[in-house]
């Protein structure tokens, strides 16, 4: 292809050559030229310009449109009860547009997501940048890319459809399972716990001392989660289609972003960090804590936002699994009751959004979308000032 | 901490770490088995005579002789058993008046289950709606209507501190010592010579438009529709990202200007996908009245928005991962900087610019926000290249929604829903694979 | 009810070409939107009319009455399928825009209040129903069922149906917030099937061995009783044109497809009650 181009740009010259000595005034030619590439380049300029600009005015439109007609809710509307009112009511005469529940249902929802994403996300990733080895490296990488591609709609069909019964049905029971699984990480923590403080309590005897605090430490845990779980087995929930259902659902969309983007982070610190602390004779956990992750952690603050993004402005999922009833929950961190959130209550109501009759449920829907827009917006300028402040810190360096 | 903690330590993160990454590889697996086993049964599956008979009156496919074979050795297996109903019609009015009310209203009710199993009996006049005209035309859901027929499904109710228990009551119980009884095991053991199922491979399922409602037939209006959107979007986002790309990489100067345009592009892509669809219906179709209501273009251009940050960006990283020297070598050449771009630089970064574009395509054809008030209906015929500017169309993301929340019969289209899950899913995953590949090929032919 | 005789009268007069508008879209194309209980019907006349002419392009949309009623006004759908007759302030807005509405009785629907079929309770009074959805019965040992929480469904605002249930069974008082809106018949039935303990409203078509339809008020809902106006929350079923359409174009025969004999087989065949008491 190199040669190719080569050709053509001799052959240029060539016939550029050929032209110019058929002619009586090299000087002048040269300048008429000259003035003509200059032209049509700067035509090409402007033309490239102009079609950056539309590209980057998109997003100024998309502003534009909606917070003119949200203001016009906010005009007309008292903003305090449009955030802590939560009756809403908007088809009645006289409506109500509480929407105190729904962003209430929004945090909630992006809230478990991310309790659930963020530390197997996080751990996913220093899992992948530094411990497994190439060959399952070469493996995960293109599942979790697999991960990030399937569609939402898919995601929402599966938690309609194979969770929501499965919580209906045997919710004590999946809950129970889940109290165990938390059990395994919390062992090796006691191990460690124990370990330590024979180490610290009983230096004479303390292959016997370590013995038998991390085995009674263990007992008790097991004590503990087996009681649990036979409590939790009767449990019952009432509506499959609730908070847990849409966060666990979210929480596995939103993985692969945390994932990708904190093993960039992590990869992109270089090797002479990590060899650094290798050379001091720091295991690999100490330096993975220690060193790696919190020079990292702009990055990985980075990845978690645009994950909370990811997750504020999911539509599908949550339409078709939190319940859709808006209404805080009782008590309010309850993830077991139907929720209902910003980006389902403007899916469902969009068909408002005509100018036809009752202006008001038309413009409360452009408000929501403008207080996501914020939010989402914020959330992007974050992400994008860490992102800088780390590039401009590892260049620096 | 002693070296034995730290070295405990270090096992203990380790073994965090495998867990966290073993977590991620089984969430896949469960999310991804139910959904292509079952998708697959939407495509492989026994099918029985009823479904021949169906796709042979409504498709027009199938061998008339071999279904008449069929039809004549079915009728030999089911005949015994009209015979028997006929009797017992007959014979009802021999009865009390009381057994006769209780038998008469079980008959019915039994009648309507087997006339779901079998289809319209002989001598009955063919009901309008096709999805009444035949019996059962899968085999997994003749067993299930064939467990409704021999038995009924009542609840206990004794117990008054809990909801009812679901019992089967056999319905021969019910028609004990009449002639219905021995039907019962008949129907049973001969299910298979009345309904001769047999394997068949349901190819058409993509191409076939759905006949009453998905109940018969494939998805073809909604992958159409689907495909017709994406490239939709494809022919509007391109030109705009690479030119976009090639101007903030190769033109611009690093200016206020310029970072400015750049984080107004990213903030775009932090946009949610909702407020896209809202903006969508309120500017493309409200105020420049792109067309009359929805279709096929404005869902497009809503799409094209959705992904353009997605195509500037990748062509961005590949236009500037292609290494100086190709650059310096044109340019020292004489050649003017759009010639070096148009015969150098395009071509060598291509393979990470397709990359970018085939993965926002697997985006576009999977979002379902967009679309919802754009382009999309939930029945129609497929459009073709001149509607586009006129006329909605189904798609496949937006019929999920629809089949699986909206519908009359949700369960007895299961199969549909998985089908076109699976679909979706396999026209996004096949694009992203090949812009994996793409995407291996590019780095190694740049690293020489 | 006290509506059923005053839109009986407007229905018959709008079955005689009385407004004289003029005939809607082209032949060739209709646009149908509006609400999901009308959806079904809509759907298998639309196929019935596309093969029976390949010519003609029918799409069906389902995003609620209130939808509906929108793109009639704004012009951009040629039939609007609506569960409950237009709104004043719709047809202010129509008229305003040109549009003249004129409305089909399409079929009669009845909306059946349905429960878990493990659920005991057999029968409900209006004003036990009112209680539960205005959140004043909470659980179902005061029905006289067992002692489990009611999961109240109902259907989302831009609904005919959930406007017909609120003017009939609440009285236009307002639901508790537990309430939990789903977006139509078919899922409504779907969260009823899978929660044991919940309760909801259908249109009668939507109903199968799947869930349990109560009497209210010791009436069963079912084509005799909602025929004859006894069963208290009972409502005709519309679809709206632009005017009265030309005789014999496209539309004409779409709306009063439901007069003929096929027509009337086809609303049977769904579950719903055909205007004519049709009998099979």
């Amino acid at each position: 292809m190199a040669s190719e181009s080569m050709n053509e740009i001799e052959r240029f010259q060539d016939g550029n050559a050929r032209f110019l000595s058929h002619n009586k005034t090299t000087f002048q030619i040269d300048r008429r030229e000259e003035l003509h590439n200059k032209f049509f380049s700067f035509l090409g300029r402007s033309f490239l310009l102009g079609v950056t600009t539309i590209s980057s005015l998109a997003v100024l439109f998309i502003f534009f449109f909606i917070l003119r007609d949200s203001i016009l809710f906010f005009q007309q509307r008292d903003i305090r009860e449009f955030f802590f009112s939560t009756q809403w009511f908007p088809s009645r005469d006289p409506s109500e547009f509480g929407a105190g529940a729904i962003f209430w249902g929004s945090f909630l929802v992006t809230a478990g997501a991310c309790a659930f994403a963020i530390p197997i996300g996080i751990m996913t990733a220093v899992c992948l940048s530094d411990i497994l080895p190439f060959s399952a490296r070469q493996i995960l990488k293109p599942l979790i890319e697999i991960l990030a591609a399937i569609p939402s709609v898919a995601y929402g069909f599966f938690a309609l459809v194979v969770i929501a019964p499965l919580l209906q049905e045997r919710g004590g029971q999946v809950l129970s399972y889940l109290i165990w699984l938390l059990g395994a990480p919390l062992a090796i923590f006691f191990l460690i716990i124990g370990e330590m403080s024979a180490d610290k309590l009983f230096p004479k005897a303390k292959t016997a001392a370590n013995f038998i605090i991390t085995g009674a430490l263990i007992l008790l845990e097991f004590l503990v989660l087996y009681t649990l779980s036979r409590h939790i087995f009767l449990f019952k929930i009432s509506s499959g289609t609730n908070a847990l259902n849409a966060s666990f659902i979210l929480g596995i969309m939103i993985l692969p972003t945390i994932v990708s983007v904190s093993e960039d982070a992590l990869q992109s610190i270089g090797r002479e960090l990590r060899e650094g602390s290798y050379a001091l004779g720091a295991t690999r956990a100490e330096t993975l804590l220690l060193v790696v992750i919190p020079a990292a952690s702009p990055g990985i603050l980075s990845a978690v936002i645009l994950g909370i993004m990811r997750a504020v402005g999911e539509t599908m999922v949550v339409w078709m699994a939190s319940g859709n009833s808006a209404k805080i929950p009782d008590p309010c961190f309850n993830f077991f009751e139907p929720i209902r959130t910003l980006t389902a209550t403007i899916a469902g109501d969009m068909g408002e959004a005509d100018h036809v009759s009752g202006s008001m449920r038309y413009h409360v829907l452009f408000a929501m979308a403008a207080c996501m827009l914020i939010i989402s917006f914020s959330l992007n300028i974050a992400s994008e000032w860490i992102m800088k402040r780390t590039r401009k810190k590892v260049t620096g360096e | 901490m002693n070296l034995a903690g730290r070295k405990l330590l270090d096992k203990a993160f380790t073994i965090l770490g495998m867990l966290s990454s073993g977590f991620l590889v089984i969430a896949i697996i469960i999310l991804l088995t139910p959904i292509f086993m079952k998708g697959i049964g939407a495509f492989v599956f026994r099918a029985t005579i009823e479904y021949r008979k169906m796709e042979l009156d409504l498709f027009e496919r199938g061998d008339r002789e071999e279904l008449e074979k069929e039809i004549k050795q079915a009728e030999s297996a089911r005949s015994p058993l009209f015979e028997k109903l006929k009797n017992f019609k007959e014979g009802i009015s021999n009865f009390p008046p009381a057994e006769k009310k209780r038998l008469s209203e079980s008959f019915h009710d039994f009648e309507m289950c087997l006339r779901e199993l079998l289809g319209p009996f002989p001598g009955e006049s063919v009901p309008e709606l096709p999805r009444n005209k035949y019996g059962a035309t899968r085999w997994d859901q003749a067993l299930i209507k064939l467990k409704s027929v021999l038995y009924k499904e009542e609840y206990d109710y004794t117990n008054p501190s809990k909801m009812g228990q679901k019992i089967m009551k056999p319905r021969s119980k019910e028609f004990a010592g009449t002639s219905l009884e021995n039907l019962f095991p008949y129907l049973e053991q001969n299910m298979e010579k009345i309904l001769q199922p047999k394997f068949v491979f349901y190819r058409q399922f993509l191409t076939d438009a759905s006949k009453d409602a998905h109940f018969f037939g494939g998805i073809g209006p909604e992958v159409i529709g689907t495909i017709y959107l994406t490239l939709g979007a494809i022919v509007f986002a391109v030109p705009m990202g690479i030119l976009t790309a090639i101007y903030l990489t190769e033109y611009s100067r690093q200016n206020w200007y310029t970072s400015i345009l750049r984080t107004l592009i990213s903030t775009l892509s932090g946009v949610p996908s909702v407020v896209f669809g809202l903006f969508g219906l309120a500017f493309f179709i409200n105020s420049i009245h792109v067309s009359q209501s929805k279709s096929v273009i404005a869902g497009s251009l809503t799409l094209a928005l959705l992904i353009l940050p997605t195509i500037v960006r990748s062509s961005e990283e590949a236009i500037l991962a292609v290494p100086k020297t190709y650059r310096e070598a044109a340019l020292s050449l004489g050649a003017s900087p759009w010639k070096m771009i148009v015969s150098v630089l395009l071509p060598a970064a291509l393979p990470g610019i397709l990359t970018g574009i085939i993965i926002s395509m697997g985006r576009a054809a999977g979002e379902t926000a967009p679309i919802i008030f754009t382009a999309a209906v939930s029945l129609g015929e497929a459009p073709k290249l001149l509607d586009i500017f006129s006329q909605p169309t189904p798609a496949l993301s937006w019929n999920i929604y629809n089949l699986a929340t909206e519908h009359q019969k949700v369960d007895q289209i299961r199969h549909v829903q998985y089908g076109m899950v699976f679909s979706l899913i396999m026209i996004v995953l096949s694009l992203n694979c090949l812009a994996i590949m793409l995407r291996s090929r590019f780095v190694k032919k740049l690293k020489g | 009810m006290k509506h059923f005789p005053v839109q009986v009268l407007m229905v018959l007069m709008c079955c005689f070409p009385v407004f004289g508008g003029e005939a809607t879209a082209v032949d060739s194309k209709i646009t149908i939107d509006g609400s999901t209980t009308v959806g079904p019907i809509a759907k298998a006349f639309a196929e019935y009319f596309m093969n029976r002419n390949p010519q003609l392009k029918i799409t069906v949309a389902e995003s609620g009455s209130g939808n509906g009623a929108k793109s009639l006004v704004n012009a951009t759908c040629d039939i609007a399928d609506m569960s409950r007759f237009m709104k004043n302030e719709e047809i202010k807005a129509a008229v305003d825009k040109g549009i003249i509405p004129v409305s089909h009785v399409v079929a009669m629907d009845g909306i059946a209040m349905i429960v878990h079929p493990a659920n005991p309770v057999k029968n409900l009074s209006l004003d036990e129903i009112t209680g539960i959805y205005l959140g004043k019965i909470t659980t179902w040992k005061e029905l006289g069922g067992p002692d489990e929480k009611i999961v109240v469904i109902s259907r989302d605002t831009n609904s005919g149906t959930y406007e017909a249930f609120e003017e009939l069974a609440l009285k236009k008082q307002k639901m508790t917030n537990s309430v939990e809106y789903v977006g139509s018949n078919g899922a409504v039935r779907q969260r009823i099937q899978s929660t044991v303990g919940a309760i909801g409203y259908v249109g009668l078509g939507f109903i199968d061995n799947t869930v349990k339809a109560i009497s209210v008020a010791g009436i069963e809902p079912t084509r005799e009783t909602i025929v004859s106006g006894k069963y208290p929350i009972a409502r005709p079923l519309f679809m709206f044109t632009n005017g009265y359409p030309k005789l014999g174009s496209d539309v004409y025969q779409f709306v009063t497809f439901n007069f003929t004999l096929k027509g009337q087989e086809i609303i049977d065949g769904l579950g719903y009650v055909a205007v004519t008491q049709y009998q099979k």
